[in-house]
């Protein structure tokens, strides 16, 4: 087990490649270092490596070459059997949401305790907790299809939330929201940043990355062509002003 | 505590909701355990009863009754008994009057006195029975006492050559039969409850990528899984195991009944065993399923 100082990104890419059984390169030399409270949005198009990236951040991938630490830990090193315990201190959301529709709002979430056998003593009062962080407060008892997108998006924000993640992995989280529900959404995100949690997301949503001018890693062909602090969407010498 | 009771009741809750789920498949995995135990119940319960027949065939084998024509004077009977126990191949001989061989027959099990009273005259004949010192004589022995006039013809005497070969030889033809075909059920079973498995897993492919992706482990989500094919198990041992106990005893009356001169017996304490016996073979083949089918799907 290596030691975590506080020097030591959170999250540490060298030199990773992947290429799935079939020949496709998804990813090729990527280094990153994202450091402990950073939000990082992680641009490009369709295909660009996106996704494989952040499958590869909760191991649901492995690298073909390069070595990825997350919280000190060589992700390549750990055991099938130690794999829940990392999905515990990751929070993930998705464009799909992936509620279960035939379970309750706080059901959904009281879910993700019950199957990492959080003791049941505790289960309500945090259920609670995470509700009224996203601000679901008197929707407990409905169901996914009884709720908005932007809800049913804040019910997996919740889901996300009741393991305390240390990092929070959004893929494409406003992908099927309007305008103003994604920005409800980035406000949560941003909520959850400020309280101390990692936060990286995927999107195409150019206005919302453009008007934050946060960092922005930005990813084509399967390479980071572009990492930058208060970035735009796109390259600033491809921008007017 | 909390903890260990949270994982029982998830898996409890959701393998009962699975099992209901796809309730056509659950029933049909079922019945292939119930009919996989009932066969071998009565399989086990068949070859007990032939056991039986055999030792207590054997308790006979060196000894003959000869029977004795009704007109025969019992003065010529204790001749012809003197005769035999001059025999040096015989050991010992004794005679069996007409009235006591009707006490024997009333003793036999399952038989009703009443229909013996409504014969009237007494049927029986009267016996000399014949122990021999070498079983191998017996063959000579009852060739000589046939052509006696004071033997009786139809029958003469109860020999039966061979009887406890071919019983032990039905006996390993049942066996090898029922071991083939409880074997095939076997594998058929475990089949479907493989099968029973895998439409579970994929009627709830979304609670299992949700479970994952908070962190749930392996083996918490393979639990729900294995305890349905294990209620299978039970289930259709259950079944089995209430039909095979109460039929067992029935089955034996009205075999006595039909099958007056075999010596067939309730045996409370060989049932135990085999009800013992299904009950677990039941939750092996209900474990071995689900883990068979949980197995692949879970690896990545």
């Amino acid at each position: 087990m290596v030691a975590v100082s506080e020097a030591a990104p959170q999250i540490h890419l060298e030199h990773v490649e992947k290429t799935y059984p079939n020949g496709t390169i998804a990813l090729r030399d990527v280094t990153l270092e994202i450091p402990k409270q950073d939000f990082v949005f992680l641009v490009g198009p369709s295909g660009a490596g996106k996704s494989t990236l952040v499958r590869l951040l909760i191991r649901e991938e492995k690298a073909t070459a390069g070595t990825i630490r997350v919280e000190g830990q060589d992700l390549s090193r750990l055991k099938r059997r130690h794999l829940p315990y990392l999905r515990r201190k990751i929070g993930m959301v998705f464009q799909d949401f992936k509620l279960l529709p035939n379970l309750t709002v706080f059901q959904n979430v009281a879910f993700a305790l019950r199957v990492t056998e959080g003791a049941l003593r505790h289960l309500k009062p945090k259920v609670e907790e995470v509700l009224s962080i996203v601000g679901l407060e008197g929707k407990e008892t409905k169901f996914p299809d009884q709720l908005s997108g932007g809800e049913q998006q804040r019910v997996a924000i919740a889901r996300a939330l009741v393991h305390d993640p240390r990092i929070f992995l959004a893929d494409e989280p406003t992908g099927n929201l309007d305008p103003a529900t994604s920005w409800e959404i980035i406000q949560l995100l941003l909520q959850i940043n400020a309280r101390g949690t990692t936060v990286m997301m995927a999107t195409h949503n150019r206005e919302i990355v453009d008007v934050m001018r946060r960092r922005v890693v930005a990813i084509e062909g399967g390479q980071i062509v572009r990492d930058e602090d208060a970035g735009g969407y796109h390259a600033p010498a491809l921008e007017s002003h | 505590m909390h903890r260990l009771w949270n994982r029982i009741d998830f898996a409890f809750s959701s393998a009962w909701q699975n099992f209901w789920r796809n309730a056509a498949v659950s029933v049909a995995s079922v019945l292939i355990v119930w009919v996989v135990l009932l066969a071998l119940g009565s399989l086990l319960l068949v070859l007990h009863s032939l056991d039986q027949i055999v030792a207590l065939e054997k308790t006979k084998a060196s000894a003959i009754s000869v029977y004795l024509a009704d007109t025969t004077p019992l003065t010529s009977a204790m001749d012809f008994k003197l005769h035999l126990e001059n025999d040096p191949r015989v050991t010992n001989v004794t005679y069996v009057s007409k009235d006591q061989a009707m006490a024997r027959f009333r003793q036999l099990p399952a038989l009703d006195p009443s229909v013996i009273d409504t014969l009237g005259t007494n049927p029986l004949p009267a016996s000399l029975d014949v122990t021999v010192r070498d079983i191998r004589d017996l063959a000579a022995i009852d060739q000589e006492v046939r052509s006696s006039p004071l033997v009786d013809k139809s029958p003469a005497t109860n020999y039966e050559p061979n009887v406890i070969d071919k019983i032990i030889l039905l006996a390993r033809v049942a066996g090898i039969a029922g071991l083939v075909l409880i074997i095939g059920l076997t594998g058929l079973s475990v089949f479907i409850i493989m099968l029973t498995i895998r439409t579970a897993i994929y009627l709830r492919r979304k609670e299992i990528e949700v479970m994952k992706l908070v962190g749930a482990t392996d083996w918490f989500v393979r639990w729900p899984f294995i305890v349905e094919g294990l209620i299978v198990g039970v289930v259709g041992a259950a079944v089995a195991v209430l039909i095979v106990g109460f039929g067992y005893r029935p089955a034996v009356i009205n075999l006595q009944s039909v099958l007056i001169f075999i010596p067939l017996a309730f045996d409370p304490a060989y049932l135990r065993v085999v009800l013992a016996a299904m009950l677990v073979f039941g939750l092996l083949l209900g474990s071995v399923g689900s883990y068979l089918g949980v197995r692949r799907f879970l690896k990545q």
